[in-house]
């Protein structure tokens, strides 16, 4: 694992919005988001059962909603393989932590569970951590 | 949650940081170019096959595990990584880079207990 390859001389992206690293990272954000959720619906319409088997989320594959859930993941990875391309890892990784702001909020659009104070509040901590990091990101980028 | 439910999440975990260390090793070596470049998609393949185990052991320990015990340790993953990227990638993160993924983190334990 230690023939460590050039250090990051990170490319720079195509012109366009589409293209922006950033915004690729918000949509795998959104379809990771939709893909627990879809995920969600599909663990809960099959029943449970203690077999050794179900360590593997294999019976889970019988639901619809589970495949289109992996379907969203699939996607969500095509954005996120592209990001990787030309942000560090460890930065990109931890803007993906938007998804605890996206499923709260969805699970209450769409499976009715309740946002408690608590919650609440843990989503405002995560926004102002990635406000941080887009601060960091951009005296980064002054520098170069 | 009895023990092999933590070694199969710490598994779990493992995978994951693993897996996203290659794909990133494998997405900075195709910018290098032709011969440079060769090996990207075995390091590709590696990476989404540990993605795959950590996918499937997940979605496994999402029905056994109560979820509020189990989204704590997500909440973990992105220092995980951080740390990985500094070990084997040679990232670096600034004072306020540090402090954004603590917050992240934080955020995230909260959102998870409650």
């Amino acid at each position: 694992m230690h023939d460590r390859i050039p250090a990051p001389a990170l490319p720079k992206p195509a012109p366009g919005l589409f293209w922006n690293p950033y915004l690729q990272i918000f949509l795998t954000v959104l379809l990771t988001a939709a893909a627990q959720i879809l995920l969600k619906m599909g663990a809960d319409g099959s029943a449970a059962d203690d077999s050794v088997g179900s360590w593997l989320g294999i019976r889970e594959l019988g639901s619809g909603w589970t495949w289109l859930g992996i379907l969203a993941f699939v996607a969500s990875f095509g954005g996120w393989l592209y990001a990787l391309r030309f942000l560090p890892l460890g930065l990109a990784f931890a803007l993906t932590n938007g998804v605890h702001i996206f499923v709260p909020i969805g699970s209450w659009l769409f499976l009715h569970e309740k946002i408690s104070l608590l919650r609440g509040s843990g989503i405002l901590v995560i926004i102002a951590g990635i406000l941080l990091l887009a601060q960091s990101v951009a005296k980064a980028e002054e520098r170069v | 949650m009895n023990l092999t439910a933590w070694g199969l999440v710490f598994i779990s975990q493992l995978a994951l940081v693993a897996g996203q260390i290659f794909l990133k090793r494998a997405m900075s070596r195709r910018e290098l170019g032709e011969e440079k470049a060769r090996g990207w998609i075995e390091q590709l393949i590696i990476g989404i096959a540990a993605m795959t185990i950590w996918f499937l052991l997940w979605l496994g320990a999402m029905h056994q595990v109560e979820l509020s015990k189990l989204m704590p340790l997500e909440g973990i993953s992105p220092l995980l990584i951080v740390l990985g990227a500094a070990a084997f990638l040679g990232e670096r993160l600034n004072g306020r880079g540090w402090a954004g993924v603590g917050l992240t983190c934080l955020g995230v334990l909260l959102v998870s207990v409650s």
